[in-house]
């Protein structure tokens, strides 16, 4: 028997609890005698637990005084913030001479120059964006912060390093504004847009090698006052060992990555052998092993500072965790996707490099951030080996003869800085991943 | 006789023109393979002239894949010799990357590159590879898109794709390296059946143009329409070898009998 539906059925709205706050409540809160009860002793738990907070926190907290025992005599029972604000500039910076830091502003500063094309559209070539990050940012920034005396090496990394900003710079602000490319626009100024392929390169290699060694000759003119590792502290230096950590830990973990899955056997036991080694040892101990085992293993009158054997630490420590996690990546991507691109010509680099990289990369973003997030919480543990970085000078505050026993406070302010730093990465690697995927396969 | 004459003959009898000449493309001697204990391949001699049409078939498990996935060495052979386009498999990751710019291959699984649009998919090889400007790399990707019919898909995903369109994108990819040997692992076998068609219909055209083809198909009509020959094979073994008419209506082997009773 047919079955035939006269009218067309008129659409309803949606029941109430998916819909409205007080559905939502009611449904989710009210539901019930007993979780009406639960839901009120909930409240008062907050309720009197955010007072509290906001009691001592803001209503009665201090902020400012000289010493602790004056916070005491304003207000026995509150804050005391001033004790976190006096030490403001340490919490950041450390013991870094006061008349010097600007150049860590500039530092940061050029930092965020230099990354600032990767965000912005109409820009083309941005992974030489990024690699220039990675690889020539690090001479600029490193010489900013400890400055002295340049050696050739250092003079020759930092005129490459400030012409490749003002290429970048100018190259992106190109790009943005008349959607265009420096090569382009310098093709375009020199005339020579009729001229061969050939002949525009030659062009651009010799405008460049030009920029070089004026810039070059120009930083002979000037030098930075040095500064000793041991003045750098605060959210500076944790941010200077988790930045380099984190700039080499995906970079270090592909290669071992790759190695471990090596057709090569000496290579596969040697990347096998270095992350299984790394993976098992707590940081910590990674830690004290290279700051006190280390030196042996240098050849005589060798010394490398403390900080670069922790920074060495971390790295290699980092690396070996980010392996395992570009591996996992790696075994994401079905066989049929290499052997795609095995077909239409490309090597071992090419598919890799185009094809199974770009998607286990992809697939990777939430472990990726993950670790970075680890990696910069992590770093507080140099300060177990004596480093002044945040933590430790966080700590260093209660034992000031002004504020001794100042504990929780610069301990809160400590937290509420990292879970700022941590959120907005969180948050960001999934706009990322939203952005990315490009499956539509639902 | 000449090719010309060769190809009125064809005609003549009701077939697609063959364009096969004299030239040997692929040459496979004493072809062993093992995986582990398993013998996958047994003594296998073949030889694919230039134009040929080859359709493989067999039941599952008899080495199909394995098969045409060594002449471009996906899978490494362990005994004997296998020639293409006169350059031997060996060794020497030169000679095997040279070889897979001169043969292209589709798979069953289409195994397109999901973070890459098609246009992109299609131009890879090419720029990569053959390094060719950009620009002239998308105008002959245009033109083989063209050629199976979704030039406007060019700037899609190949997640947005229906499955027949993929495989004909993936075929399309093959012919942008301008490939002097295509070979096909079961193209149609993933796909629906209404899909099934247009990407034959493809295959058909291209075999047309004269490409040097072997395909991995269950598709019997597709076999008579297309084929110089067809190869059943059997536990790693060539067991019966014949122009399609004699194969499929005078089998002379057990197994072949066998098996033709059980698919047509
Ligand atoms: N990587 C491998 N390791 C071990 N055995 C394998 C491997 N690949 C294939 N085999 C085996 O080799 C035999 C031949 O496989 P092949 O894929 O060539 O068969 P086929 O004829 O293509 O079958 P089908 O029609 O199912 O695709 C099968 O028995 C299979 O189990
Ligand atoms: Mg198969």
């Amino acid at each position: 028997m047919a079955i035939i539906s006269a009218q067309k059925t008129p659409a309803r709205p949606a029941p109430l609890s998916d819909t409205t706050v007080i559905g939502w409540l009611r449904i989710n809160l009210f539901s019930s005698w007993i979780n009406v009860i639960l839901t009120v002793v909930s409240l008062y738990i907050i309720f009197v637990a955010v007072k509290g907070i906001w009691v001592w926190g803001i209503q009665d907290a201090v902020w400012s005084a000289e010493t602790r025992r004056e916070c005491f005599k304003i207000s026995k029972d509150g804050a005391c913030w001033a004790g976190v604000l006096n030490w403001m500039d340490s919490i950041f910076y450390g013991r870094y001479p006061r008349e010097e830091l600007w150049r860590i502003n500039i530092g940061g500063l050029l930092l965020v120059l230099w990354m600032a094309p990767l965000w912005l559209p109409r820009v083309k070539g941005k992974v030489f964006i990024g690699l220039t990050t990675v690889f020539l940012y690090p001479f600029l920034a490193g010489y900013f912060f400890s400055g002295g005396e340049k050696g050739i090496f250092m003079q020759i990394m930092i005129s490459a390093a400030i012409v490749c900003l003002a290429a970048n710079t100018l190259h992106s602000a190109l790009g943005v504004f008349a959607n265009s490319s420096l090569s382009e626009f310098l093709i375009r100024v020199t005339g020579t847009g009729k001229a061969s392929e050939k002949t525009q390169r030659n062009m651009l290699i010799g405008l460049l090698a030009l920029a070089l060694v004026a810039v070059f000759l120009w930083q002979m003119s000037w030098h930075l006052e040095s500064v000793t590792w041991t003045k750098w502290g605060g959210l500076f230096l944790t941010l200077v060992i988790s930045g380099i950590g984190i700039a080499s830990a995906l970079p270090g973990g592909i290669i071992l990555a790759l190695g471990r899955r090596s057709k090569l056997p000496v290579i596969k036991v040697i990347s096998t052998t270095f992350i299984e080694l790394f993976r098992s040892v707590p940081l910590i101990t990674v830690l004290f092993m290279a700051t006190t085992m280390f030196p042996l293993f240098m050849p005589d009158g060798f010394v490398l500072n403390k900080l670069v054997q922790v920074i060495i630490a971390v790295c290699l420590f980092n690396a070996c965790y980010m392996a395992e996690v570009v591996r996992a990546g790696l075994q994401a991507i079905p066989k049929g996707q290499a052997e795609g691109a095995h077909t239409i010509g490309l090597g071992y680099w090419g598919t890799m490099g185009l094809i199974i990289m770009p998607q286990a990369l992809k697939v990777m973003i939430p472990n990726i951030v993950g670790s970075f997030i680890g990696i910069l919480k992590d770093t507080t543990l140099v300060s177990i080996i004596g480093l002044f970085d945040i933590l430790g000078m966080l700590r260093a505050i209660s034992e000031d003869v002004f504020w001794r026993g100042l504990h929780h406070e610069p301990l809160l302010f400590g937290a509420g800085l990292f879970f700022i730093i941590c959120f907005v990465m969180s948050k960001y690697s999934r706009h990322l991943e939203a952005k990315l995927s490009t499956d539509h396969k639902d | 006789m000449t090719s010309t004459e060769k190809q009125d003959t064809a005609k003549g009898q009701g077939k697609l023109a063959s364009a096969a000449s004299s030239e040997v493309m692929i040459q496979l001697t004493k072809v062993n393979k093992w995986y582990g204990d398993f013998h996958v391949l047994k003594d296998i001699d073949l030889t694919v002239h230039k134009g040929e049409r080859i359709v493989v078939c067999g039941p599952s498990g008899s080495g199909k894949s394995t098969l045409i996935r060594c002449i471009n060495h996906l899978e490494e052979h362990q005994e004997g010799l296998i020639v293409v386009d006169g350059i031997t498999l060996d060794k020497n990751l030169k000679n095997i990357d040279h070889i897979r710019t001169e043969v292209g291959m589709v798979f069953q699984s289409f195994n397109l590159f999901p973070h890459l649009t098609i246009l992109e998919n299609l131009t890879l090889g090419p720029i990569w590879t053959r390094k060719m400007p950009k620009t002239e790399a998308q105008a002959i990707a245009m033109k083989y898109l063209e050629r199976v019919k979704i030039p406007e898909q060019a700037d899609k995903f190949p997640g947005q794709l229906s499955g027949g369109q993929q495989q004909r994108v993936a075929i399309a990819r093959s012919l942008c390296m301008s490939p002097k040997i295509m070979l096909f692992d079961e193209p149609t076998s993933a796909l629906d059946p209404e899909m099934i068609k247009e990407v034959l219909d493809v295959m058909v055209e291209l075999a047309d143009t004269g490409m040097t083809m072997i395909v991995v198909t269950h598709e019997m009509g597709f076999a008579k329409t297309i084929a110089d020959r067809v190869i059943f094979m059997d536990e790693g073994d060539i067991v019966e070898e014949n122009e399609p008419n004699a194969f499929f209506n005078n089998p002379q082997h057990e197994r072949t009998k066998l098996f033709l009773s059980q698919i047509l």
